[in-house]
Parts: structure tokens; sequence; C-alpha cells
């Protein structure tokens, strides 16, 4: 699957633009401001139906404008399908597939895939729990339809207990309705910790193959799966909790919690690793996620790389692409500030490639 | 909006709000209301007044009535024995419009669902259980909606009437996820009741 033709109408800086893509490599360069990220969000926008950076779609929507649109043309083999997605200061969304408009945005969702590398993505490293678990539910949801459905049954059940202790203001609440919340809970809390679980295993290979790949190193990298769930059954641990969840009003554990703990030669990454370690183990993450997506869908997932030579040595860069060329990844979405600095990573590579110059 | 009649504005608030209805939407109705024949007006305001004046709830069922009993509980052709329990008078309606069920109902008044601040002592629960009690009743069923609010109720119902002589059960789960009861067509709605299953909790 490749993106053939990209529009944008009203997209953040973009007031109208075009693109025509090569299948393979595809260079975006310009100025700071001029643009280039958010070419790769559009991209990423017609995979998730949302924004790799704004959690709102009225912040992507051009200033003074009333509406934006992404429209994107997709080939895969003889196969071609057209996403439009429009969003108007109404706040009305759309999705279509062909001209066909999705009931549910997530029916959409694993039909593209995307890896999107960029320079925010160290607050996997530097920020709490809740991005890596964001990180692992995002892969999953990519390759499990199931598991976006358990997912989002779990927080619609967790919602209402939270709100039901704290109607009770501390006091004790009903155990029939406790049990008629837990006895939902529990099921798609157990679904959701196997399937982290079997993710983890099977990521955790490629993962290190990846980093050990990009800085030549022994150096030993590890993904911890933390979850409570691990050593006690979840039902047990709720009847354990349900004192101190009445105090606090709100459910203090379950696979909300769960944290997926990077080690470096066995220390905490946050605190031991250096700059460019903590850099190159999350591309590495990133080129683990491609992996996890091919392996599950056979499909090669659309590579976005945001200002990859601004990140990393010239040792590291020169490997990225090695290993980006490698037969096995497809088609790629390179920014850059300067046009010479990639073309000079480029030059060796034997691939079709393309290049796109913004204006300031 | 800019009006120059206090009259007119009460008019659009009083009617702006309502589900669907914005100001535009009101202002429109209110004029239409302006161009109609006195009588007409009146006996709208009547039914309208009416529905808190005079409406009351069936004193076994909790559904809607004119004189304190339903005409469903004051059929003596309907089966007492089977109570079919239900959100509100919508869905019993519903239910009815299958032409599936010749049991009684009981409405509840709502679901639990704290967010809206409704918990069991804020439904008409407490009549159920006493209904359950009564000698002669052999089957509970329950038809909600399958959204979490619809399920809580279920299980907390469920266990509440556990120790009771009566057959519990639930409609079969047909209707999709989050489906609501209102909006299922009456041959998906029938189905789903035919096919009931015992509930366990
Ligand atoms: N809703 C919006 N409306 C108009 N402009 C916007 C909107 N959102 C973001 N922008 C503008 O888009 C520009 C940033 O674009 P982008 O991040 O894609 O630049 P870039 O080319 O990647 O720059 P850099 O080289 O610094 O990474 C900023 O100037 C920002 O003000
Ligand atoms: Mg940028
Ligand atoms: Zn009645």
């Amino acid at each position: 699957m490749h993106l053939q033709r990209l529009q944008l109408f009203s997209f953040k800086n973009h007031t109208e633009a075009h693109f025509a893509f090569c299948s393979q490599l595809n260079c975006i360069t310009g100025p700071n401001g001029s643009g280039k990220t958010n070419v790769l969000d559009a991209v990423y926008y017609l995979a998730n139906a949302k924004s790799y950076f704004n959690p709102a779609d009225s912040q992507i929507m051009q200033h003074g404008s009333s509406f934006f649109s992404v429209h994107g043309w997709f080939a895969d083999g003889d196969k071609e399908d057209e996403i439009l997605a429009t969003f108007t200061d109404k706040g009305k969304k759309t999705l279509k597939k062909n001209d066909k408009t999705y009931n549910r945005l997530a029916d959409h969702i694993g039909m593209i895939q995307t890896v999107f590398i960029t320079p925010y993505d160290i607050s996997l490293v530097l920020e709490g729990s809740e991005e890596r678990r964001r990180f692992m539910d995002f892969t999953l949801c990519q390759t499990n339809r199931e598991y976006l459905e358990v997912l989002s049954t779990y927080k619609r059940i967790l919602e209402h207990r939270n709100s039901f202790l704290k109607k009770m203001e501390g006091r004790n609440p009903d155990p029939d309705i406790m049990d008629s919340y837990d006895s939902r809970l529990v099921p798609a809390a157990n679904r959701i910790f196997g399937w982290r679980q079997d993710f983890i295993s099977e990521f955790q290979p490629w993962f290190q193959e990846y980093y050990g790949w990009l800085c030549q190193t022994t150096e030993t990298v590890a993904l911890d799966y933390e979850s409570e769930l691990i050593t006690e059954a979840y039902s047990d641990i709720l009847r354990r909790n349900l004192d101190r969840d009445r105090v606090l009003q709100r459910t203090s554990s379950g696979i909300h919690k769960d944290d997926l703990v990077f080690s470096l030669q066995g220390q905490p990454l946050k605190k031991f690793g250096s700059q460019g370690q903590i850099k190159s183990f999350v591309i590495a993450l990133k080129l683990a996620q491609y992996r996890y997506f091919l392996e599950k869908t056979g499909h090669k997932p659309i590579l976005l790389l945001d200002d990859i030579f601004e990140k990393i040595d010239a040792l590291r860069a020169g490997k990225l692409m090695e290993l980006v060329a490698r037969d096995f990844f497809g088609q790629i979405i390179i920014t850059d500030t300067h046009a010479e600095r990639v073309k000079n990573h480029l030059k060796s590579l034997d691939t079709e490639q393309v290049f796109f110059e913004l204006g300031g | 909006m800019q009006f120059t009649s206090a009259i007119v504005e009460n008019a659009v608030d009083a009617l702006s709000g309502f589900p669907g209805i914005g100001r535009r939407t009101a202002l429109r109705l209110v004029m239409h209301l302006m161009n109609r024949p006195e009588a007409e007006v009146v006996r709208l305001a009547d039914a309208v007044l009416k529905l808190k004046t005079e409406l009351q709830l069936c004193s076994i069922c909790g559904n809607v009535s004119d004189s304190g009993l339903c005409t469903v509980c004051a059929n003596p052709m309907r089966n007492q024995k089977q109570i079919c329990v239900v959100e509100d008078f919508s869905d019993q309606m519903a239910i009815e419009a299958t032409s599936q069920y010749g049991g009684v109902y009981h409405v509840l008044g709502g679901l639990i669902s704290p967010m809206d601040g409704v918990g069991p002592e804020e439904l008409n629960i407490s009549t159920l259980i006493s209904r359950a009690a009564q000698e002669g009743t052999d089957e509970i069923i329950m038809a909600f909606s399958a959204t979490v609010e619809g399920d809580t109720t279920m299980f907390y119902l469920a266990r509440k009437l556990r120790d009771m002589p009566v057959k519990i059960t639930c409609i079969s789960r047909g209707i999709s996820v989050g489906g609501e009861i209102e909006y299922a067509d009456e041959i998906t709605l029938g189905r789903s009741l035919a096919n009931r299953t015992e509930y366990k909790v």
C-alpha cells in the first residue's frame, strides 16, 4: 500500500497543497516552519483519522478558515482507494472511503498503517506511563480489531465505576453495583493483559535487533511489561483495593496503570541513557513497530521520517538509511531542512527518489 | 437575536434548548404558533400543561397513565405472571409494537448511570421487588439497551431478585452493541424477545 497523491486544503499552514509521491523514497525539504512536519501529519491523519500531534481537529484547521480537508489516493497492486477526511468549524468530521462515509471512524483503523518517527518521540521515554501505554495500544489496535473494541469497553466501564465511586463520596458502595462493574471489567482487563503480554514477547526481539543494528553495539536493551495482573488475579486485586478505591473515589488498579519499562544495560534508560542512546532507543522502537505491522498484516506500512538527520549522528543515520533501503521497507516520506544533506545521505541508495521543496 | 418584543423572546427562550431545537428553530416554531388560530394554541398549551398537572404514574408498573392505573395493568387479558422491565415508556411502546408480548410491564424511569447522577435509589426498583415477591409472578424479563448502563442495571436487578422464586430472563442482545431498544425495528426486537435467555449472576 502506498500513497500516490495527497491533496490538502486549509490543513495547518497549507492553504492548498498537492503532492504526487513515488512508491519508494520521497523527500520534503524546506526551511523551519515551511510545513514539512505538517505534510507527514496529514498522511498520518488519513491513516488514523486524527493528528499525531493535535488532539483537537479545530487546531488543525488553518487559522481563519472554516474547514479543512485531507484527500489521499492509495494504491495496493492494482487496487486503488481514495480516502477523504473533512472537518468543519461546526465540529463536524467525516471520513470517506471511495465516496462512502464511514459510520464509525474506528472502522477505518487498520486499513492503512503508518510508522511515524519524529523528534517528539522521546516523550515515550521522558513522560509518564500513559505515553507508553498509548504506544502499545496504538500498535495493537492497528492489527487486532478486537483489541480496540475490548479496550474501549474497558474504558467505558471504568468510567462508570469511577463516577459511581465519586457519587458515593467515600461511603460504602453497594456491593451489587460494584460486582456489576467488576464482573465486566475483569474479563476485559484479562484479555487486554494477555494481548499486551503476547505483544511484548513478540516485539522485543525485533526491537533488540534494530537497536543493535542502529548503534552497532552489543549493549543490552530491554522492554519490560509491568502490570499488577502479572502477580495477582485482577478480581483479587479489585477486592483487596476496594477500601482504597472507596477513599480515593476512583479505581486505583488495573490495566490502565500498566507500563512498559525501558532499560539499557539493566539500568533505567530515562536515568542512565545518553541523549543519543535515548534517541536510538525510540527509533528502534518505531522500526520494530514497522516490523510488527509488516509481520501481522503482510503489508508494508508507510514510513514517515521527520527530521531524521537532525537527530542522530552520521554513523547511525547511515545505518538507518541502509536498513530502510533494504528491500522490506516500502514507501518512505522523509523531511529535512537541508536539501543537500538528504541528497548526500540518499545518493548511494538504489531506489526511486522524488524531491519536494517547500517555500518559507 | 435582537427582539422588539419580550413576549416573543420569552417564547423563543422557552422552546430553545428542547432536544434538537436551537434558537433558530425555536423562532420558526414561535412564528408558526403566532399564525395559528387561538383555539388551536390553547389546545396545545392545555396538552402541555396536562403533562404536569394531570399525568400520573401507574401505581403498579410506573408507566404513564391518566388514572393511576395504566391501560396495560388495567387490562384483564394481560398475563400478570410475566413482567417485562424497561427503562422508560418509549421502550415499553417499542416492545408493545412488536405484538409479541402479552404480559405486563415495569417501568424503571431510567438506568443506573452514575455519570448522570442516577443510582438505584432514583429508579422505580423497590416496587419491582415487591411485585416479584408476589405470589403468581413467574418471570421477570429484562429488556434494556445493550449499553454499559443497561448491563449494569440488569446485573444489579438480577442480584436483588436472586433469592425470589421467579425466573429471570433477558432479551437476546442481537441488537448491536450500544443498540438502543427504541431504535430497533419491530422484527428484530420481537425476535430478541422470543429468543430471550435465562440470566444468572
Ligand atoms: N492551524 C494552523 N493554521 C495555520 N498555521 C498553522 C496551524 N498549525 C500550525 N501552523 C503553522 O505551521 C508551521 C509549522 O509547520 P511544520 O511544523 O510542519 O514546519 P516544519 O517545516 O516541519 O518546520 P521545522 O523545520 O522547524 O520542523 C508553523 O509556522 C505553524 O505556525
Ligand atoms: Mg518539522
Ligand atoms: Zn401499569
